[in-house]
């Protein structure tokens, strides 16, 4: 794996690896993100590249090494946005995003989300009857919604179309102005994105 | 306190949305009263034979509908969201609070078809009524410690079953013999030490069932 490019840093991944089983699916993956910079993660299918955004947020444990995240509650630090990732289907979009406003401890703006990533006349909706393009336009709602330092980003464009792929567009712009974002992607055109970036070849 | 609170008003909207733990809970309640009124037709069982179908229906009803609370979240993806959004701890209080409170709807409907349909005669109202909430806040915090403990294994649903044998299990024999002694069957000295246990695990699993969730949920 490569990664070209040093900056002053946001997030640090030390000899990070992981293994599932006796299998590793990547090892001694190290790099520093900071302000403003936009790092891709390129790889294949099964590369490990979901894998390490879910050790970067958290939500995975790595095998060997560490992450280095800014100091703070992490819900409140980190936004994520992965394929993985569902939502509630008997709550509305509004409800998610009140629910998250009251549990990070930050203010809701609901409307001003909703609006940006174009879920206003959707709000009052049960999220089980969204498209795949509009829950993945709510979890990107839900991941800035903290105004985070960090955003992760697995395949964001992957559902959505061209009016959702200009909103990722204005998102990262406005992130890079307040932290960074790592993106993994299988896109080439996410690639325009990069500033940095990191091929794990598993 | 004020996420405890959306924890729970979460899991309460969800609910009222899906209805499954209150229908799952309700029929299961019916169902087993109907069975004992139709097994006990002319006859009049004893203490505590209705003590024990109370208890083992109260277990049932509880197994049946309370894990689901925490596994859910796992099987339909949405505890990844729940940890990033939040912290652990008021996540297992609020959704503890939830199954008391659905535990304790469900105790009470039951304890009443009983005593309408199965002619359960109490001798002792306020140690029946005592006995009710607690055995209900035993049971409910005993199955949040199991779901708390089981989400995220690869073989949950088997895992939370056997936890909860251990854990429910003491909850059982303690709550049959509060009951007993509500329908004068035992001392009123012996069935307020079963309530006071059946309290003292109550509490003890709301106080440390967050200890636990914040370890078994870690987010790195």
């Amino acid at each position: 794996m490569s990664l070209t490019g040093i900056i002053s840093v946001v997030l640090t991944a030390s000899n990070l690896g992981r293994k599932f089983g006796s299998r590793w699916v990547f090892r001694h993956v190290a790099f520093e993100v900071g302000l403003g910079d936009v790092l891709v993660v390129l790889g294949r299918n099964g590369s490990g590249k979901s894998t390490l955004l879910r050790l970067l947020s958290g939500l995975l444990s790595p095998s060997e090494g560490s992450v280095g995240r800014p100091r703070g509650a992490h819900h409140r630090v980190l936004g994520y946005v992965g394929l993985d990732l569902a939502l509630y289907p008997n709550l509305t979009a509004r409800e998610h995003l009140e629910i998250a406003s009251e549990l990070r401890g930050v203010p809701p703006r609901a409307e001003t989300l909703l609006e940006r990533v174009g879920l206003s006349a959707a709000a009052d909706r049960l999220t089980g009857e969204y498209s795949t393009g509009m829950r993945a336009r709510l979890k990107l709602a839900l991941a800035i919604q903290p105004e985070p330092a960090i955003l992760l980003l697995d395949e964001p464009t992957a559902s959505l179309d061209d009016a959702g792929r200009e909103i990722v567009r204005s998102v990262i712009d406005e992130q890079t102005g307040r932290g960074c974002v790592i993106i993994a992607t299988n896109d080439a055109h996410d690639r325009r994105y990069a500033t940095h970036e990191l091929t794990i070849d598993g | 306190m004020a996420e405890i609170w959306t924890v729970f008003r979460k899991e309460w909207r969800g609910e009222m949305r899906s209805r499954h733990g209150i229908f799952t809970a309700g029929l299961f309640s019916l169902l087993a009263v109907v069975a004992i009124a139709f097994a006990s037709y002319g006859q009049k069982p004893s203490g505590t034979i209705l003590a024990g179908m109370l208890c083992i229906t109260l277990l049932f009803a509880s197994v049946m509908a309370l894990p689901r609370t925490f596994l859910v979240e796992d099987e339909q993806g949405t505890f990844d969201l729940l940890r990033l959004i939040s912290e652990p701890q008021p996540v297992f209080v609020g959704k503890t609070l939830y199954n008391l409170t659905q535990m304790l709807v469900t105790g009470f409907v039951l304890a009443i078809l009983l005593i309408g349909f199965a002619g359960l005669q109490v001798t002792v109202v306020w140690l029946y009524i005592l006995a009710l909430v607690a055995e209900c806040m035993a049971l409910a915090g005993a199955v949040s410690l199991c779901g708390a403990l089981a989400i995220g294994a690869a073989n949950r649903w088997i895992l939370a079953a056997v936890l909860s044998v251990p854990l429910l299990l003491p909850q059982v024999a303690m709550g049959v013999g509060a009951f007993r002694a509500a329908l004068g069957e035992g001392t009123i000295a012996g069935g307020t030490q079963n309530v006071l246990g059946l309290l003292g695990f109550g509490v003890a699993a709301l106080a440390l069932g967050p200890v636990l969730a914040a370890s078994v949920w870690k987010t790195e």
